[in-house]
């Protein structure tokens, strides 16, 4: 089967103007995916900081005034208010105002001075795993420091100078310094953008062919199915390398994230993986011939498997035997490996090669089934 | 390349069978259409006209038989075949959200006709179809008389050898019925030879051969003349339609039970 780069080139621009035609097709195209860098970016913030608390302090000292200072100026904790008794710091819990009530009981101090047990009660809200886990372990170590500060002060009082734990851990974070999701946000949110523009509105373009009757136009001219297919994939192939780029200097300008591996190695797995999403498409349009029905399959198979079983929102290693088997056979698993390494590891082909490889695999095997089809289809 | 060009027939079927599973669309049917004719397929629908015309197009495959269209083979040639046809559907098949000019140009490049005569073929196929006014307005804004000439003129961009037209005038109001069988003349007067499926017999009289042909066979072939006489003979005031109308019921009889 010979390709003829003028049939390629026709279907092109035909499909060409048939975007612009459709509002709707645009807005998908163009407009949704920055709603959805904005969107994931801003709201879907895994991270957790400024943890508010109320506190209950009912021993006003100077030491507890202190111990509230300290918490309120930690980049952890956001001190609220200071509520009178434990039923108010209840209740701003109960509604959600605050994460954490912290109550100071009466002679707090006095205990502390004359070395008895000082307790503090501590109330978290972990109606959120997540976020009660990360506030229960933020606020164990502001304790757990505070108390270091306090026996550091008694011993320099006694005499003792130049004390420093005999153990510490000097602990270094790699990949992602500043632990911040958003750097690991960007990478997820191009996967399904460009499973939106490669699978989802292609899904539809062939489907349209046969709702409208033009798909005999094109069985009767010389054509041949590689051409008719290049040909509508290429402008949909433009417009996600388009939205990519977009979304690539948006998180860089918004959120920060730059990446530091090579620009060309994104191309090239950006290209790879949209090229799975185009063949993936461009099959379900030809086995459906139904606009609706391809739109809901597309959705099924393409976008929400890269929401959800790619490692981007939910990971991957928590999951059940059978659902990790898979995320196997998904193709933004290897496209997000890809750039969580080229984003945060700055790592190259030595790495990332199997990733590619699968990718390859997996756009030769989408791409002969869907040319198959569509001389099945008798083109 | 095609082979037959020194005679005078541009297509010639024998025993072509078209079924789908175990329905018989198209039943052994065998004949041959000479060049510059006018050739007319009548039947009533779901005789199988349709079938024909695809598979003579290079559209589907037929099941058995043999067949040439323009010197090439319908079974191993079809790709060949559609760069030397020009084919009308009989559902409007351009696309609506383009204007008559992204349609025209869309068939140009698929027929592979030379960028340098785009411009000239533009024009020509708009002066034919009557839209040079409207040639920027989207196709679905046009009255469907309009668009149909539009379909007829991509058809025939490429200067084919054969038109193909699966029943071009159903929907179509009488005045431009006739506007279209003085331009298939024309056509037919240059040398195109045009092959037009119909159910309207008073348009089947502008054929020079008619083919009739009920349930997947044949049931008469010959110039409107020839077909009246012979299936109702001696009857002076017989039109073509009394023929069909014969024709037709007589092969249910015989085909019916018994």
């Amino acid at each position: 089967m010979l390709i003829n780069p003028r049939n390629v080139q026709a279907v092109a621009r035909k499909e060409f103007y048939h975007i612009v035609r459709d509002y709707r097709s645009l807005y998908m195209a163009f407009a949704l995916p920055l709603l959805l860098i904005l969107l994931f970016g801003y709201a879907l913030s895994l991270d957790v900081d400024n943890v508010k608390v109320v506190i209950v302090d009912q021993d006003r000292t100077e030491l507890s005034r202190d111990f509230a200072g300290r918490l309120d100026a930690s980049a952890y904790f956001d001190l609220v208010t200071h509520l009178p008794d434990e039923r108010a710091a209840v209740a701003w819990l109960d509604s959600g105002k605050a994460t954490i009530a912290l109550v100071i009981p009466p002679r707090w101090t006095e205990n502390i001075r004359s070395n008895r047990e000082a307790p503090l009660q501590v109330l978290i809200d972990a109606s959120d795993p997540n976020i009660g886990t990360i506030s229960r372990g933020y606020i164990t170590s502001f304790v757990e420091r505070y108390n270091s500060r306090l026996l550091v002060d008694f011993l320099g009082r006694q005499g003792f100078d130049n004390l420093r734990p005999a153990l510490e851990g000097r602990i270094r974070v790699w990949f992602n310094e500043d632990l911040e999701s958003r750097n690991f946000i960007v990478p997820g949110i191009i996967a399904v953008i460009i499973m939106i523009v490669g699978a989802m509105l292609t899904s539809l373009v062939i489907a349209r062919e046969y709702e409208n009757g033009t798909m005999e136009t094109i069985r009767s001219l010389p054509i041949n199915a590689v051409e008719f297919l290049t040909g509508k994939a290429i402008p949909y192939y433009l417009i996600a390398m388009t939205d990519v780029l977009v979304a690539l200097a948006m998180g860089q300008l918004l959120f920060g994230v730059v990446m530091k591996g090579s620009f060309w190695l994104m191309i090239l797995a950006s290209s790879l993986y949209l090229s799975v999403a185009l063949g993936l498409g461009l099959f379900i349009s030809i086995a459906t011939k139904s606009q609706l029905v391809a739109n809901q399959i597309a959705l099924l198979v393409s976008y929400l498997p890269a929401l959800l079983l790619s490692d981007f929102v939910f990971p991957v290693e928590n999951m059940p035997r059978m659902m990790q088997i898979v995320t196997w056979i998904v193709p933004a698993t290897y496209y997000i490996d890809i750039l969580n390494g080229l984003f945060l590891r700055d790592v190259g082909m030595g790495y990332l090669w199997p990733s590619y490889g699968v990718l390859l695999f997996m756009f030769l095997v989408m791409a002969a089934v869907a040319v198959v089809k569509m001389r099945r289809e008798g083109l | 390349m095609p082979v037959t060009t020194s005679t005078p027939e541009i297509v010639s079927v024998k025993d072509l069978e078209k079924r789908f599973g175990d329905f018989t669309a198209v039943d052994r049917v065998s004949f041959s259409i000479d060049r510059g004719e006018i050739f007319g397929f009548l039947g009533p629908n779901g005789a199988g006209k349709s079938t024909t015309i695809r598979m003579l197009c290079g559209i589907i495959t037929p099941s058995s038989g043999s067949g040439q269209v323009a010197g090439y083979d319908v079974v191993r040639q079809s790709e060949s075949i559609k760069q030397t046809i020009g084919y009308m559907s009989q559902k409007f098949s351009l696309y609506e959200d383009l204007t008559p000019v992204e349609n025209i140009r869309f068939y140009l490049g698929i027929y592979s006709v030379p960028e340098s005569r785009w411009d000239e073929r533009t024009g020509w196929a708009l002066g034919q179809a009557r839209l040079e006014e409207v040639k920027d307005r989207l196709t679905r804004e046009l009255p469907p008389g309009w668009r149909q000439r539009l379909a007829l003129a991509c058809a025939l961009l490429h200067r084919p050898e054969i038109l193909f037209l699966d029943e071009p005038t159903s929907g179509v109001d009488p005045i431009t019925r006739r506007h279209f069988w003085e331009f298939i003349r024309g056509l037919a007067r240059e040398g195109v030879t045009v092959f037009v499926t119909t159910h309207y017999m008073d348009e089947a009289l502008n054929c020079d051969r008619i083919v009739m042909i009920n349930e997947g066979r044949i049931v008469a072939m010959g110039s409107p003349g020839e077909i009246v006489a012979e299936a109702c003979p001696g009857e002076a005031k017989a039109t073509l339609n009394d023929a069909f109308i014969r024709l037709m019921t007589r092969t249910e009889r015989v085909q019916g039970p018994g």
